[in-house]
């Protein structure tokens, strides 16, 4: 009997190592999928179940798709689409143009290049709210740094440039804001000297993966500077290009604090950019089921390029 | 051994899953002061007779913060007030209700309560208010207040705007009325020797001699700033004045009328002229800076502007310079400066924006009954002038309030004269969705006196009021 009892015992024992054996991963993943679900899943669902609804005095009422359909009709949607795309396309050309210039001397031998790498950084610490600020008293009338410069009839006539004021010029294809307006284009300035360090140090580290000897070669071969940079260099680290091209994509989808504190959406309309109507129309006109709506079209528009990203980087690690 | 490593790992990821960074939730606000905890009393522990009974807790969201000491930042006398009188209320209720202030963003206080409201979270039981009404009214934030407000002995005593400005489109009172604040013209004597303008006309003719002397007539917060947060200042004031409003009487939005036309010509003529400051149109309150400076003859602003115009320099060079919110009316004392309505043409009367600044008890506030006292307790005439002069600025809403001393200096004199003789009113009028509304009129005001003006007035009004009245359909 003792024997048997043992050998039950045993076998519980056994079963229960197992069972804690094969169960372990579950265990030790729990907290982060709890959290996960928490931060995550949780404001998702509840963003989807408030996209489809709309506030009464008494409480919520389902509409259905009716908030994507008010939203696509509001006219400063399309502006603001129309605004998004003309920002972003600045804001990359000049971030991935100033990224790449600043990468390709830092890679060369300079003396100081750790100090000049460290003080390139500054942008990158500061916040949105902080460089929207700084921009900002660079040219508000009366004090800013150059507005003296700005407001001189010379230079800019015939009356000066009020950059925060100034209209934004006759569209030039029907209703699409291009040329831009002075105040998006500070706009434009000011989140590509924010996010400069970012596209810079992700170049330098792709440059300094291109092996010297194909450079040495290139040269040899009688190649000149620009030949090598378009011929050699960028297509191999044209991958880590599409990388940074993306984050910048998706970092000037997102942003609104540069936009509030820097003009506040104005002057007028000129400056509301995507991330700047999803703010008003969620906290200043109180429009949650609407804000959701747009909420879930930009997350649509991130998971996109998130997933192109993804694909580059997998096609670059398959090419290694 | 294994079981030790298996144990520590699991441990660790714990202790990570913990610390990791989390985004703030969609929907429950978090409160900026903590609550101060409550313990709760073993089942062993039996009451002594003189044990004094914890109070409960009354919880107000106010823009104010009785712990910032900063001189320099706008909310200072707010914040003196809170400091001043939150333990006088205390006294009062010893034992009974406790005053916990949590400070919230004036841009975004009304749209975290509308939220704490929806997502059930923590709600406080006293909201200050500030702005519209309807907007809290519409997402059901706000109780219902008529009957027992119009029960309570100071009811009577309140002034019919102040009432009128807590009143909503179904009739009914949502807030109890603190103070009201008109909109008034500030105005520096120097540069209106002879009295401010009377009529469009007169103020041309001023302001062109002004500009000869490189000054400008007019400055006021014409921008889109705050999502069209100009339409509840001066915006509003110049559009009434010619007659103008933005409603039709029954909750749909009516711009394209001949009186907002007139108001909105004049306001172009004006522009275009240099008769008004750039800065108008910059933002972020840039527009204060010409007046305090003495470079601009006239500032649109709400009666409660002395809160917040200090430091100023009037046009002989004499300073008013305390850096507190007695600058202004020292300057009024003075005669440097006056208080003046807006011009109006012949036959239309001055108009001015009418906001009230009062109390809402939010949808699902705890301590109603704290909420009651606290309420009867300030609509006092010993604590209504406290709260109007040390916290919002503007009239008290109590008409006994009005015979305190500090309202019998000249710069309340003179805002009484300049509010007897102008039709103020909320600029919301009938429309149920204020905050919907905002941006759409600012917007549109603003494109049409500023960025462009050749555009056709009445295809724009009429396509923002289209806007507007779809959206509420």
């Amino acid at each position: 009997m003792k024997g048997w009892v043992d050998f039950v015992l045993k076998l519980h024992d056994m079963k229960k190592q197992k069972w804690f054996r094969n169960s372990l991963p579950f265990w030790l993943i729990l907290p982060t999928v709890i959290t996960l679900l928490v931060v995550q899943v949780y404001p998702t669902l509840y963003t989807v179940w408030l996209s489809m609804q709309d506030r009464e005095p008494a409480g919520w009422i389902f509409v259905g798709f009716n908030n994507f359909e008010r939203l696509f009709n509001l006219g400063q949607f399309g502006e603001s689409v129309g605004l998004t795309i003309v920002f972003l396309v600045g804001h990359v050309l000049l971030t991935m143009v100033g990224g790449f210039f600043t990468a390709f001397l830092l890679s060369q031998k300079i003396h100081f290049s750790g100090l000049f790498i460290t003080l390139l950084f500054i942008p990158w610490v500061l916040s949105q709210i902080i460089v929207g600020f700084m921009f900002r008293l660079l040219v508000a009338p009366e004090y800013g740094v150059f507005s003296g410069i700005l407001l001189d009839p010379a230079l800019f006539p015939p009356n000066g440039l009020s950059v925060l004021v100034a209209p934004p010029p006759r569209p030039w294809f029907g209703d699409f804001p291009f040329p831009t307006s002075a105040a998006l284009g500070l706009l434009i300035l000011a989140s590509t000297w924010r996010a400069l360090p970012f596209a810079t140090l992700l170049i330098l580290a792709a440059i300094q993966m291109v092996p010297l000897e194909v450079i040495e070669s290139s040269r040899i071969d009688g190649a000149n500077g620009w030949q090598i940079i378009r011929h050699i260099m960028v297509p191999l680290i044209l991958p880590a290009l599409v990388v940074v091209i993306f984050n910048i994509i998706l970092n000037g989808i997102n942003g609104v604090g540069l936009v509030l504190s820097l003009t506040d959406g104005g002057p007028g309309t000129a400056t509301q950019i995507i991330s700047y109507l999803l703010y008003s129309i969620g906290w200043s006109r109180i429009q949650f089921g609407r804000a959701a709506a747009l909420a879930l079209i930009m997350a649509v528009v991130n998971w996109i390029l998130i997933m192109g990203t993804l694909r580059v980087t997998r096609v670059e690690e398959r090419d290694i | 051994m294994k079981k030790r490593l298996l144990l520590i790992t699991l441990v660790c990821a714990l202790v990570a899953a913990c610390a990791t960074p989390t985004a703030a939730p969609t929907s429950a606000p978090a409160t900026s002061a903590p609550v101060p905890a409550t313990s709760v009393p073993k089942p062993t522990d039996a009451p002594k007779p003189t044990d004094v009974p914890k109070p409960k807790d009354m919880v107000f969201w106010t823009q104010f913060d009785e712990k910032n000491l900063d001189p320099k930042i706008d909310s200072f006398v707010g914040n003196e007030y809170l400091r001043a009188t939150m333990p006088q209320f205390n006294k009062a209720f010893a034992g009974k209700w406790n005053w916990v202030n949590v400070q919230r963003d004036f841009s975004k206080m009304n749209a975290e309560l509308i939220t704490a409201v929806q997502a059930k979270g923590d709600v406080p039981d006293l909201f200050q208010i500030s702005l519209d009404i309807n907007t809290f009214v519409s997402n059901g934030a706000a109780q219902d207040l008529t009957a027992w407000a119009s029960a309570q002995p100071w009811y009577k005593d309140l002034d019919s705007g102040a009432i009128k400005a807590c009143t909503a489109t179904d009739g009914k009172l949502y807030c109890i009325p603190l103070s009201v604040r008109p909109q008034v013209v500030y105005v520096w004597k120097d540069h209106f020797p002879n009295g401010y303008p009377k009529t469009p006309a007169e103020f041309i003719v001023q302001a062109a001699a002004l500009k000869a002397k490189g000054v400008s007539a007019l400055t006021y917060f014409g921008s889109t700033d705050g999502d069209g947060n100009g339409i509840t200042r001066g915006m509003t004031t110049i559009m009434a004045s010619f007659g103008g409003k933005y409603d039709d009487g029954n909750g749909r939005m009516l711009l394209n009328t001949p009186e907002n036309t007139a108001a909105i010509e004049f306001m172009r003529e004006i522009v275009a002229k240099g008769y008004v400051t750039e800065s108008s149109f910059v933002g972020k309150f840039q527009e204060e800076v010409a007046f305090k400076d003495g470079k601009a003859g006239s500032f649109l602003q709400g009666l409660n502007g002395y809160l917040f115009l200090n430091t100023l320099t009037a046009p002989s060079g004499k300073k008013y310079a305390k850096g507190n919110s007695n600058d202004l009316p020292d300057a009024v004392a003075a005669g440097d400066a006056y208080l003046a309505a807006f011009p109006a043409p012949a036959g239309k009367t001055p108009g001015c924006n009418l906001a009230a600044s009062g109390l809402i008890v939010p949808v699902g506030a705890k301590n109603l009954e704290g909420a009651r006292e606290y309420i009867n307790w300030i609509m006092t005439p010993d604590q209504n002038p406290q709260f109007v002069l040390g916290a919002v600025g503007g009239f008290p809403a109590l008409k006994a309030s009005l015979s305190n001393p500090s309202f019998q200096t000249p710069y309340f004199q003179q805002g009484a004269k300049v509010v007897a003789a102008s039709a103020c009113r909320p600029w919301f009028g009938t429309l149920t969705k204020p905050a919907v509304a905002q941006p759409i009129v600012m917007t549109a005001l603003y494109k049409l006196i500023k960025e462009d003006p050749k555009a056709d007035i009445a295809a724009a009004l009429k396509k923002a009021q289209d806007q507007y009245n779809a959206e509420v359909k």
